[in-house]
């Protein structure tokens, strides 16, 4: 036996605007934390290796890989998942209504990571070109195929935030 | 069992002060290369010493040269004004990296000390003849950037040593009346992917004449590689369609480029060819406006 490691660290963050604190493993990912410590199972997994998106959170303001983003690194930041998104009554937000409506979702693995990733774009940039949309989700896979309609909806959601500002 | 502590540092005499403390602890810049490792069990560490909340390592400062912090992420080098108006070609090869996520989170120093043949900021860094700031407990030493790179993914870095900041000389800035003009080209199999080949170009005319040249290929050597024998042609001669051709034979002649699961060595080598063609024809045909 070695010398006695502490493998556990404390981490404190907000979490979807509440306040959390736990203690996780320090090898744990972000991912993991969310889906198993946290139970918030929207976020998925699917490569496991930064390549096709699907666990894309938002920290700080700025969508990353929660499968790349190691747990003790969030301690004092703001993160947002999908599970996030609800507005107080319980109402999906616009770029999710606008996901259903458009037909952007068919089997929806890739959609929790294609909605936070178009959030962290609408939100910097709130009237973007075709050509930035598909700049924005190339780091994300639609194992569907159906992209020409997830580009639809980004564009037709940041229409409608349009409308409300 | 898996497992590893975690530290993070707030400065880099507190980084040094934990290696020491552990020496088989592996300094992690943004993760997103060994996070990956770790979980395909190429890497097992038993510790890591994140230096992601150095401050000292973080942003772009403008004192002559422009220094770069190694922990700047690749995305603030992308916003930064200075880089966008300055050294273009930087930015552009960051635009290639990865995806926004990985961009948002990768950072320059790690890209570099990383050491792949394929990262993508280290191409237009070494056409911008950058220089490297290294520092360990004992104090700092700068070396060229391009005697960083040793093979792949192995720097000229000590155990003990850490890459603080990228130095980019003035003079090689794009500014109005300097004949300075950059270009950068990567060829992946999808828009997102490691380079099959990536070229970066800055080229310095008066008139026709070439004063300057820097050339470097990624993707084709163990390194990301400075083409010296195309520069030492170009210079001094004028821009013409032979001496192009000739840039483009000795260019194909100068890399080392392996087969592999992404691309053969003889189209790694054809590409580059193409590359320092359509490089030097196009900046070339900005130079006469």
């Amino acid at each position: 036996m070695g010398p006695e490691r502490n493998m556990k660290t404390e981490i404190a963050f907000t979490l979807n605007g509440f306040p959390v604190s736990l203690s996780v493993s320090a090898h744990k990912r972000l991912l993991d934390v969310l889906r198993y410590d946290l139970g918030l199972t929207g976020t998925k997994e699917g490569c496991g290796e930064g390549e096709c998106g699907a666990c894309t959170v938002i920290v700080d303001g700025r969508a990353v890989n929660a499968c790349l983003y190691p747990a003790p690194e969030v301690d004092g930041r703001r993160v947002v998942t999908i599970e996030g998104l609800m507005d107080p009554e319980n109402e999906l937000s616009v770029i999710q209504k606008t996901f259903v409506q458009s037909g952007a979702i068919q089997c929806g693995f890739c959609s929790p990571g294609m909605i936070m990733a178009t959030k962290a774009l609408l939100d910097e940039n709130p009237d973007p070109t075709d050509e930035e949309i598909r700049a924005a989700l190339l780091g994300n896979l639609c194992r569907c195929t159906g992209y020409v309609q997830i580009v639809e909806a980004v564009r037709l959601a940041a229409e409608k935030l349009e409308k409300r500002r | 069992m898996i497992g590893y502590t975690y530290q993070k540092p707030g400065s880099v005499a507190e980084a040094f002060r934990l290696k020491e403390d552990t020496p088989e602890a592996l300094f992690v810049a943004g993760g997103t290369d060994l996070m990956v490792k770790i979980k395909n069990r190429e890497v097992s560490p038993k510790a890591l010493i994140s230096l992601r909340s150095v401050a000292e390592l973080q942003g772009i400062a403008v004192r002559g040269a422009v220094h770069i912090g190694a922990m700047t992420s690749i995305s603030e080098l992308i916003r930064n004004e200075v880089m966008r108006e300055k050294y273009p070609v930087l930015v552009k090869a960051a635009r290639r990296l990865g995806s926004r996520q990985i961009r948002n989170v990768a950072t320059l120093g790690g890209n570099l000390c990383n050491c792949s043949p394929c990262a993508d900021t280290a191409t237009p860094l070494l056409v911008l003849e950058a220089r490297a700031l290294l520092q360990n407990h004992l104090g700092t030493r700068e070396i060229p950037l391009v005697k960083l790179f040793k093979q792949p993914g192995e720097t000229c870095l000590a155990t003990d040593e850490i890459l603080t900041q990228v130095l980019i000389p003035a003079f090689n800035a794009t500014r109005k009346g300097s004949g300075v003009r950059t270009i950068f080209f990567k060829q992946g199999r999808v828009k997102m992917d490691l380079a099959v080949a990536s070229l970066s170009v800055l080229l310095q005319t008066k008139g026709n004449r070439v004063k300057k040249a820097r050339l470097a290929a990624g993707s084709v050597a163990p390194v990301p590689l400075r083409l010296t024998r195309v520069e030492d042609l170009l210079e001094g001669d004028n821009l013409s369609s032979s001496l192009i051709a000739e840039a483009r034979r000795l260019a194909e002649e100068s890399v080392k480029p392996i087969t592999d699961i992404r691309s053969s060595g003889e189209y790694r080598r054809h590409i580059v060819g193409v590359f320092v063609k359509r490089a030097l024809e196009t900046l070339w045909a900005r130079s006469e406006t």
